[in-house]
C-alpha cells in the first residue's frame, strides 16, 4: 500500500512536471527510468486518453477574500491546514507519513513550522488514527486526522460509523467529538485500481451525525476545509486526487469559509438538473455544453458539495424548474448516493404532496421505552 | 538509533536497555525514538562493523536457532497486598491509608453491590429493561478510582459503575439512566449501565450491549489515546484511565490503543479487568498468551498484574502507574485479575456455561467486599453492629431512589430528534415535525402518558 502510494507520487509527480513549484527529494529507492515515462506519447495513448478524460475548468478569481495566488488543489489543502495550526493552538494533523510532507504533500511543512507534537506520523493503523482522533476531539482540542487513502478508510468505518457519528447523541450531549475532522484522498485517478481510486461517500451517507465533504476545485477545497475543521460535528473531506496538481486557480492566502450543506448551482439551464461532486462535475459541465451544442438542451448544473446532510432544497427546486433530473457519480451504481438524490426528490418535489407514510428518520436508533 | 546502539554498547546490555539505559536516554535528551527525523537515523558505519545495523530492532546477533518460548505456565506474578483473609502480608506495601478514606473504599463497594441487587431484581420484574451486575469486581473499580485525581478522565467499558459511585454520583442519576426517565443525562437515549457524566469526567458508556449482536464491546483505546495526547499538549497533569475486559482486548481496537500510545508517549492507564469470561468465553479460548500484561512489553509498555479483589493492591498499582504516566508521559499497563462473580447480565445465565461451585469459592472465599471487611475489622474500624447497620442504610438509600425514579417520565419524544448533529439538520426536522403530526393522529396506540409533555 504504501509502495503503491509511492509508486502513485511519483507518476502524479511525473505528469506535473512542468507545474513548477518546490519539488523536495523523496527518499528511498528510484524506480527503473523505462516504468517512469509518461504515457503522453503516441497516438494508442492519445487514443485512450480522449476515451476517460476531464477538463478541469477552474472558477474566475474570487475578489471578496483578499489577495489571491495560484494554487493547484493539495497546495490549498496545505494552505487550509497552515490557516487551522495557525489559529487554533489546540490543532493537530497526524496520520501516516504526514510528517514529512504525506504521499501527496498535503502537509508540506508543515512540521517544520509547527512542531513535532503538532503534526506528527501515527502507526499504520486506520482504526487506531480514527479512535485517537476521536479521544483528541472529546477534549475539545481540534483533531485533523488523514487516511492515506479512502480506500483505506474501512478499518476505521467502525469507529465512524459507532463512536464519532453518535458521540454526542448517546451521551445526551455531555460529549462529543465534533472538533474531528477526517481528510482523505479520493477517486479515480486513471491508474490507481481498484484500491487507490474508490469513492466511498455512499457507505457513510447511511449515518447520521457526520458530515461528508467533496470538493471540485482548490478555491473549494480550502473553504470546505476550513468550514468541516471549524463545524461543531465530526466530518469527513473526501479530496478528488486527480485534481491534487490537475487543478490549479486562483485561491486566497487568508482563510475563509464556504457553507456545508449548501450545493451550488454553478450553471443554470431549463430542460434538465445534472448533479454532480468532485471531479464528475468537471465531467458534467463539458457534458452540459455538449448537450447544449449538439442537442439544443439547456442544463442546470449543481455541484452538490455536502453529501451528508445534502441540500435538498436546491436540487428539488431546480428540478421543479427543469423536470428532469441526471445524478452522475464515479461510484458504483448500485446504492450510489444518486439512488438517494432521485427517491428523495422523487417524492419531495413532487407538486401535490403527500404528507406522511413511510418515513424513516435520520437518527441513530435511541432505546425508548 | 545511534543513541541507542551507543547506549546498549556502553551499557553492555544484550536484551533491550533496562532503567540505566532509560536514564541514559532521557539524559542525551532522547525521549522517543519512534518520531525521530530521518536524518538522524544516518549512521556513519563500515562493513567491518559487525554489530547488527537494522533500524528495526536494538539486538545482538546470536548463532543458534532458538525460538523464544512463550511463558504460560509461570505467568507475570500476581501483585497483592493482603492475603484472602485481608491481612496484610508486607507491611511496607500497606499504603496507610486514613480511615476515612479506607471506609470510603468500603462503603463505595457495599452501596454499589446493593445498588446491583436491586437493580438486577427490578430487571427481573419489568422495571428496567436491562441490567448489568458488578459482583465480584468491586475492588477494581475502587482501588483505581480512589488513586486517580477526580479530573482524571475516565473511559469505562460497561463494568465500571464503582468508580463512578467513588466518584459520588447520586444514586438518582445512576437510576435515571437505568430507567432512561427525564432526569437521566443521557436522554433516555441508551440501555441501562450507559451511564456517563462530565461533572465527574467519565465519558459516556458505549458499545452495543444488546446479546444478538455479535460485535460485541466497542474497546475504547483508541479515544482514551487521543485524549490523553491531548492532555499532555494541554500540560493538563492530567492522566487518562482506560477500563475494559480480557475479552475486549482481543479488539484490534486494542492492539492500536496500544501501540499509539507507546509511539505518542501517552499518559495513559491501561487498566484490563481480567475476570475470566467474556460472557461465555473462558480465557483459555479468549487468548494463548500469558493474559493481557504480557502484551505490554511488546508495545514497549510498562506492565503489571495485580490481585484485583485486593482493593489496596489495585490503589498502590494505579498510584504509581497515574504518578509516572503523567511525570513521564508513557503509558502504563495494570491488569488486575479477579473473578465475574454475576451472570454477564440480565440477558444471561452463567450456569450454562460454568459451575455453581466455582461462583461460590469466589463469593465466598475471595471477594475483595470481605476482604477489606476483615481489614477492616482487624484495625478496629468497623463491626458487626456497623455492618448490619450501614446495610440496612444503604438498603433504603438505594430503595428510595428507586422508588422515585420509577415514577418520574420518560423524556419528551422530540429528544430523539435532537444532538444527532450540534445543530438540527434541515431533513431532521420535518422528520421531528412528522412524528408529532403522527402522533396528533395516532396518539392513543403509544403511551404519550409515560412521556414527558
Amino acid at each position: 500500500m504504501a509502495v503503491a502510494a509511492a509508486i502513485a507520487c511519483r507518476l502524479l509527480r511525473l505528469h506535473a512536471a512542468g507545474a513548477g513549484g518546490h519539488w523536495r527529494r523523496l527518499r528511498g529507492a528510484g524506480l527503473p527510468r523505462g516504468f517512469l515515462q509518461p504515457a503522453s506519447a503516441g497516438e494508442d495513448a492519445a487514443q485512450w486518453r480522449r476515451v476517460a478524460h476531464f477538463t478541469f475548468q477552474p472558477d474566475p478569481e474570487p475578489l471578496e477574500y483578499g489577495q489571491t495566488q495560484k494554487m493547484n488543489l493539495f497546495q490549498a489543502v496545505t494552505s487550509a491546514l497552515d490557516n487551522s495550526l495557525a489559529k487554533d493552538p489546540t490543532a493537530v494533523i497526524f496520520g501516516e507519513d504526514v510528517a514529512f510532507g504525506g504521499v501527496f504533500r498535503c502537509t508540506v511543512g508543515l512540521r517544520d513550522k509547527y512542531g513535532k507534537d503538532r503534526v506528527f506520523n501515527t502507526p499504520l493503523c486506520e482504526q487506531g488514527i480514527v479512535g485517537f482522533g476521536i479521544g483528541i476531539a472529546v477534549t475539545g482540542a481540534t483533531a485533523i486526522a488523514e487516511i492515506q487513502f479512502a480506500d483505506y478508510i474501512f478499518p476505521a468505518f467502525d469507529q465512524i460509523v459507532n463512536e464519532a457519528a453518535k458521540y454526542r447523541y448517546r451521551s445526551g450531549d455531555l460529549f462529543n467529538c465534533g472538533s474531528l475532522t477526517i481528510r482523505a484522498p479520493w477517486g479515480c485517478v486513471g491508474h490507481g485500481a481498484v484500491y487507490h481510486s474508490q469513492s466511498p461517500e455512499a457507505f457513510f451517507a447511511h449515518c447520521p451525525g457526520i458530515k461528508v465533504v467533496v470538493p471540485r476545485s482548490p478555491f473549494q477545497a480550502k473553504g470546505l476545509l476550513l468550514s468541516c475543521i471549524e463545524d461543531k460535528n465530526p466530518c469527513i473531506f473526501f479530496e478528488p486526487k486527480i485534481l491534487y496538481r490537475a487543478a490549479v486557480e486562483q485561491v486566497p492566502v487568508e482563510p475563509y469559509n464556504i457553507p456545508l450543506s449548501q450545493a451550488e448551482v454553478i450553471q443554470e439551464g431549463s430542460d434538465v438538473t445534472l448533479v454532480a461532486w468532485g471531479t464528475q462535475v468537471h465531467v458534467i459541465r463539458e457534458v452540459a455544453s455538449m448537450a447544449q451544442e449538439k442537442l439544443g438542451v439547456s442544463c442546470e448544473v449543481i455541484d452538490l458539495r455536502t453529501i451528508i446532510p445534502w441540500d435538498v432544497d436546491t436540487v428539488c427546486k431546480s428540478v421543479i424548474k427543469t423536470g428532469r433530473l441526471l445524478v452522475s457519480h464515479e461510484a458504483p451504481l448500485t446504492g450510489g448516493f444518486a439512488s438517494e438524490i432521485s427517491s428523495t426528490v422523487q417524492s419531495e418535489a413532487k407538486l401535490e404532496k403527500e404528507t406522511g407514510s413511510s418515513d424513516s428518520w435520520l437518527i441513530c436508533g435511541p432505546l425508548t421505552r | 538509533m545511534a543513541v541507542v546502539t551507543a547506549a546498549a554498547r556502553v551499557l553492555g546490555s544484550s536484551r533491550g536497555l533496562g532503567q540505566d539505559g532509560l536514564l541514559l536516554l532521557r539524559r542525551l535528551g532522547v525521549r522517543g525514538l519512534a518520531i525521530s527525523h530521518p536524518q538522524r537515523q544516518q549512521q556513519h558505519f563500515s562493513s567491518l562493523d559487525d554489530k547488527p545495523q537494522f533500524p528495526g530492532a536494538s539486538a545482538e546477533f546470536i548463532d543458534k536457532l532458538e525460538f523464544i518460548q512463550p511463558n504460560v505456565i509461570s505467568g507475570i506474578p500476581i501483585y497483592r497486598v493482603m492475603d484472602r483473609q485481608g491481612q496484610i502480608i508486607n507491611p511496607s506495601e500497606d499504603p496507610n491509608l486514613p480511615q476515612e478514606k479506607v471506609l470510603k473504599f468500603y462503603k463505595s463497594m457495599t452501596l454499589l453491590n446493593t445498588m446491583d441487587r436491586i437493580l438486577y431484581e427490578s430487571q427481573r420484574q419489568g422495571r428496567i429493561s436491562f441490567y448489568m451486575t458488578n459482583y465480584g469486581e468491586e475492588g477494581t473499580h475502587v482501588g483505581s478510582a480512589a488513586a486517580l485525581d477526580n479530573t482524571d478522565l475516565v473511559f469505562g467499558q460497561y463494568r465500571e459503575a464503582g468508580v463512578l459511585m467513588y466518584r459520588d454520583y447520586p444514586l438518582e442519576l445512576f437510576m435515571a439512566q437505568c430507567y432512561g426517565n427525564v432526569s437521566d443525562l443521557g436522554k433516555g437515549r441508551q440501555m441501562p449501565v450507559h451511564y456517563g457524566c462530565k461533572e465527574r469526567h467519565f465519558v459516556t458508556i458505549s458499545s452495543p450491549l444488546a446479546t444478538q449482536i455479535p460485535q460485541g464491546e466497542d474497546a475504547l483505546p483508541g479515544p482514551a489515546v487521543g485524549a490523553a495526547y491531548a492532555a499532555k499538549r494541554a500540560n493538563a497533569n492530567r492522566v487518562v484511565i482506560c477500563y475494559f475486559g480480557e475479552g475486549a482486548a482481543s479488539e484490534g481496537d486494542a492492539h492500536a490503543g496500544f501501540n499509539f500510545a507507546a509511539t505518542l508517549e501517552c499518559p495513559i492507564i491501561f487498566f484490563c479487568r481480567n475476570n475470566g469470561y467474556a460472557i461465555s468465553t473462558p480465557t483459555s479460548e479468549q487468548y494463548r498468551g500469558d493474559g493481557i500484561a504480557a502484551r505490554g512489553p511488546g508495545y514497549g509498555i510498562m506492565s503489571i498484574r495485580v490481585d484485583g479483589n485486593d482493593v489496596f493492591a489495585v490503589y498502590n498499582a494505579t498510584k504509581e502507574a497515574r504518578r509516572r504516566a503523567v511525570a513521564e508521559n508513557q503509558p502504563f499497563l495494570i491488569e488486575a485479575m479477579t473473578y465475574r462473580i454475576g451472570h454477564h447480565s440480565t440477558s444471561d445465565d452463567s450456569s450454562a456455561y460454568r459451575s455453581v461451585d466455582e461462583v461460590n469459592y469466589w463469593d465466598k472465599q475471595d471477594h475483595p467486599i470481605s476482604r477489606l471487611r476483615h481489614y477492616l475489622q482487624s484495625r478496629g474500624w468497623w463491626d458487626d453492629e456497623q455492618e448490619k447497620d450501614w446495610r440496612k442504610q444503604s438498603r433504603k438509600k438505594v430503595m428510595e431512589a428507586f422508588e422515585q425514579a420509577e415514577r418520574k417520565p420518560k423524556p419528551n419524544f422530540s429528544l430523539l430528534f435532537s444532538d444527532v448533529y450540534q445543530e438540527m439538520p434541515a431533513q431532521l426536522r420535518k422528520q421531528q415535525e412528522s412524528l408529532a403530526r403522527h402522533l396528533q393522529t395516532y396518539g392513543e396506540h403509544y403511551p404519550l402518558d409515560h412521556f414527558e409533555k
